[in-house]
């Protein structure tokens, strides 16, 4: 076993898979402690302290950058590196360039944090950076596809694995809409103005902010999903062939239904019923998924009751199912007129974020730790404890979040008995604190979690320096 | 060109959209599960990820 | 057609990929720039065009709107329903937002939505409640902007926004030829907002006569900030048109 650990390593380039996943950890519970931070100043305003740099409308950009690019990118680009390698046989065909992207990956994540307190803005949700951390974003981006192509190009099995493919479509689709969200004319070295105005520039930005969702934080944690389950599991997906039909199915439709975060505004009607009719179609395809993951699992049930890190895997395709099933009934014209604008909204993407690729994530990361290090992880009750505080603190989140939500969007429409509305808006406001609190407190608990991962990951690490190479599997052989 | 025309009204695009997505959904749908010997083939590949250790 | 020259295609694959996900934009956005009706063209009796891009302390304003995610809590997009027409007025219109680099419609209420803010409440209101919301709405949960009132504007850039603003298709006027038409489009008073060469100055002339922060001897980020939440949702004035008008463009 010893030998072909060490053999493995030489074969394929894990150091840049390490990185990576360290610094998905770090950003991880940077970007959820700024949650936690945001959560409680809705609930407790004071915690503005009257800081510019660290109001509210400041410091959420820096919490969606984090937890997207810093904690789901890192753990993407960890995850899609040490699987690309894994599953073509080959290593990546340049050290170098894939350093390239680890440097530039981090340095971007910094400067859009930076740019967010400082107030560079675009103004775009998810898209706040300023025109030149997009331009290093595209230049990271490029090298990044060359390394990822190019190590398919080297494979020494003609075949390319199902999960790959689900990486090639989050590479090609995130480059389209960086472009052309981004498109901006700059008058100063930091700052610029979009290219589009008003109705082209909301359906620009939807486009990209919901397949910013389809295929970064969905058909990428696919690819994620499609190698470590079966991976974890010990058995082969599913079905191949519905994997092959859910993948075209998913990565056609995604694309069409942006529009509906744009229901009854002032966009043409033809383009949010279009929206709509894909998002339900949508519902497929994405159950297709969680089916082919969760079947994987049919005659190893037994599994869950021990292994925590399947636990995490499979809690997660259950999120993933019930997220979208909950969208596409959001996408319908009549739910959405309800839905829109509250914090029933902030409550369907968390149980996405949080329950589906947080969760997918962490049971990756500890899939893969061992495996890096060649060592075994510090401690299993410890992810045992993280699973249930991810678990608990996802579900106090979202709960607190569907009730304030739809709370919300009853109020703003009530009428009194003289058809006048009912409440003024700040009592709508004034509604909402208990569940603003029960909130943070779902994100503190999820975040608890976090740091737990954080340090039995850390520890985990040390012991496998402090012994020598392949120490373990050969005192355990 | 006139018959260009056509194309440019949304009572005729809709339903040459539909069956034109319909039709290749089908025939994606028909290429995975039509053949048995392709069946087989395809599902082989499922165990890509248990043989790279 | 053979799948398995796909999976082991790989440019074959890349190709059909981006294929697949290119149609839909293609098809939802690309119309969006063509279709006639997208944005209303709307005019008084006069002929003369109701909305007209930002002044320059308007825009101003509007940036540090943006500077400050303010529409991480506000949209700016009044729904067609009959609880937001009592609450917040007539519903938005896309021509409302055609000067809008970038759009801020939001997605979230976490705040009142501020589409038609505009002349609801005074000045001095508006300073107040943005230095101290709570002193004025004891249940917001909206932050303290209070530097807003001691930071003073900077002036000096406002000609290159602009020319970036005319870059993008605002019609922002840098010749005489651009001025006379926006003259004939938009009026003589507002042409001569929208003159770049007198940028600084108007900028600085609006914020003085203006007394949006009370204070005319300095020029605030206040001011800006006051100006152009004034500003929001009074430009079109639908006692004078016929509001079936717009259904068609729905």
């Amino acid at each position: 076993m010893a030998s072909v650990a060490i053999g493995s390593g030489e074969q394929y380039n894990y150091d840049i898979v390490r990185k990576f996943t360290i610094m998905a950890l770090i950003w991880g519970a940077v970007g959820m402690l700024v949650g936690v931070t945001i959560a409680s100043q809705l609930a407790w305003p004071y915690l503005n302290f009257d800081i510019p740099y660290i109001t509210f409308g400041r410091l959420r950009p820096v919490h969606t950058g984090a937890v997207i690019f810093g904690f789901g990118g890192s753990a993407l680009f960890a995850t899609s590196y040490y699987i690309v390698q894994r599953t073509c046989q080959a290593r990546l065909i340049s050290d170098g360039m894939a350093s390239f992207t680890f440097w530039g990956w981090q340095a971007i994540i910094v400067l859009a944090a930076l740019g967010d307190v400082m107030g560079y803005s675009q103004g775009r949700e998810y898209a706040e950076m300023e025109w030149p951390v997009d331009l290093l974003i595209t230049v990271v981006w490029v090298a990044y596809a060359i390394v990822y192509i190019g190590t398919i190009m080297k494979r020494k099995e003609p075949h390319i694995y199902v999960a790959n493919w689900f990486y090639l479509a989050f590479i090609l689709a995130t480059a389209l809409l960086h472009i052309f969200n981004n498109l901006a004319i700059p008058f100063s070295m930091t700052q610029s103005y979009p290219l589009f105005a008003g109705a082209q520039d909301a359906m620009t930005q939807w486009w990209y902010g919901h397949n910013a969702v389809g295929f970064f934080l969905t058909a990428a944690f696919l690819g994620m999903m499609y190698y470590f389950v079966p991976k974890q599991a010990g058995r082969p997906i599913y079905s191949y062939r519905l994997s092959i039909v859910h993948f075209w199915a998913l990565i056609f439709m995604y694309m069409w239904a942006g529009s509906h975060h744009l229901h009854w505004t002032a966009i043409p009607d033809w383009t949010s019923t279009l929206a709509a009719t894909f998002s339900i179609m949508l519902l497929m395809p994405s159950w297709g998924g969680m089916i082919n993951g969760i079947m994987t699992m049919s005659g190893a049930w037994d599994k869950l009751r021990t292994d925590p890190i399947m636990r995490f895997l499979i809690v997660a395709l259950s999120f993933y199912g019930m997220s979208t099933f909950e969208g596409p009934m959001m996408s319908l014209k009549d739910v959405n007129a309800l839905s829109h604008y509250t914090d029933w909204t902030v409550g369907h993407v968390h149980s996405g974020a949080l329950g589906w690729v947080a969760m997918i994530s962490f049971g990756a990361i500890y899939h893969m730790i061992p495996r890096l290090w060649d060592t075994k992880m510090h401690s299993t009750k410890l992810i045992n404890v993280h699973f249930w505080l991810a678990t608990i603190g996802t579900l106090m989140y979202i709960t607190a979040m569907w009730i304030s939500g739809i709370m919300q969007g009853l109020m703003w429409r009530a009428y009194d008995d003289f058809g006048n509305l009912q409440y003024s808006f700040a009592e709508s406001v004034a509604a909402m604190h208990p569940y603003y609190a029960m909130r943070a407190l779902g994100g503190a608990v999820f975040l608890t979690g976090m740091l737990l991962m954080l340090y039995n990951c850390f520890m985990t690490i040390r012991q496998a320096k402090s012994m020598p190479a392949g120490g373990l599997a050969a005192s355990a052989a | 060109m006139e018959w260009l025309m056509w194309f440019t009204r949304f009572e005729n695009t809709k339903p040459v959209a539909l069956l034109i997505f319909f039709i290749t959904f089908c025939a994606i749908l028909f290429y995975v599960f039509g053949s048995k010997k392709r069946s087989e083939r395809l599902e082989s590949y499922k165990n890509m990820p248990l043989q790279d250790d | 057609m053979d799948h398995g020259k796909i999976e082991k295609n790989l440019g074959l694959m890349l190709v059909l990929t981006m294929f697949a996900i290119s149609i839909g934009g293609l098809v939802e956005i690309v119309p969006l720039f063509f279709i006639k009706g997208t944005i209303e063209d709307v005019r008084n009796a006069e002929g003369i065009k109701m909305v007209r891009p930002y002044t320059p302390l308007e825009q101003r304003g509007r940036d540090i709107y943006v500077r400050e995610g303010c529409y991480l809590c506000h949209s700016q997009m009044i729904r067609p329903f009959r609880d937001e027409a009592m609450r917040y007025g007539h519903y938005s219109l896309a021509a409302e937002s055609q000067y809008d680099h970038p759009f801020q419609w939001g997605s979230k209420r976490t705040g009142p939505d501020l589409a038609r803010v505009g002349k609801k409440y005074s000045n001095e209101w508006q300073v107040q409640h943005l230095i101290a919301p709570r002193s004025m709405v004891p249940e917001s949960v909206m932050p303290n902007y209070p530097w807003l009132l001691s930071t003073a504007l900077d002036t000096s850039d406002m000609a290159s926004r602009m020319k970036a603003l005319r870059t993008t298709g605002v019609p922002y006027s840098i010749n005489k030829a651009e001025y006379d038409n926006n003259v004939k489009e938009f009026g003589e008073d507002v042409a001569k907002q929208l003159h770049i060469p007198d940028a600084q100055k108007n900028l600085i002339e609006q914020a003085q006569t203006g007394k949006y922060d009370g204070n005319p001897a300095d020029i605030t980020e206040m001011d800006a900030m006051v100006a152009y939440l004034q500003v929001l949702g009074t430009m079109v004035d639908f006692s004078k048109l016929d509001s079936d008008n717009f259904v068609k463009f729905r």
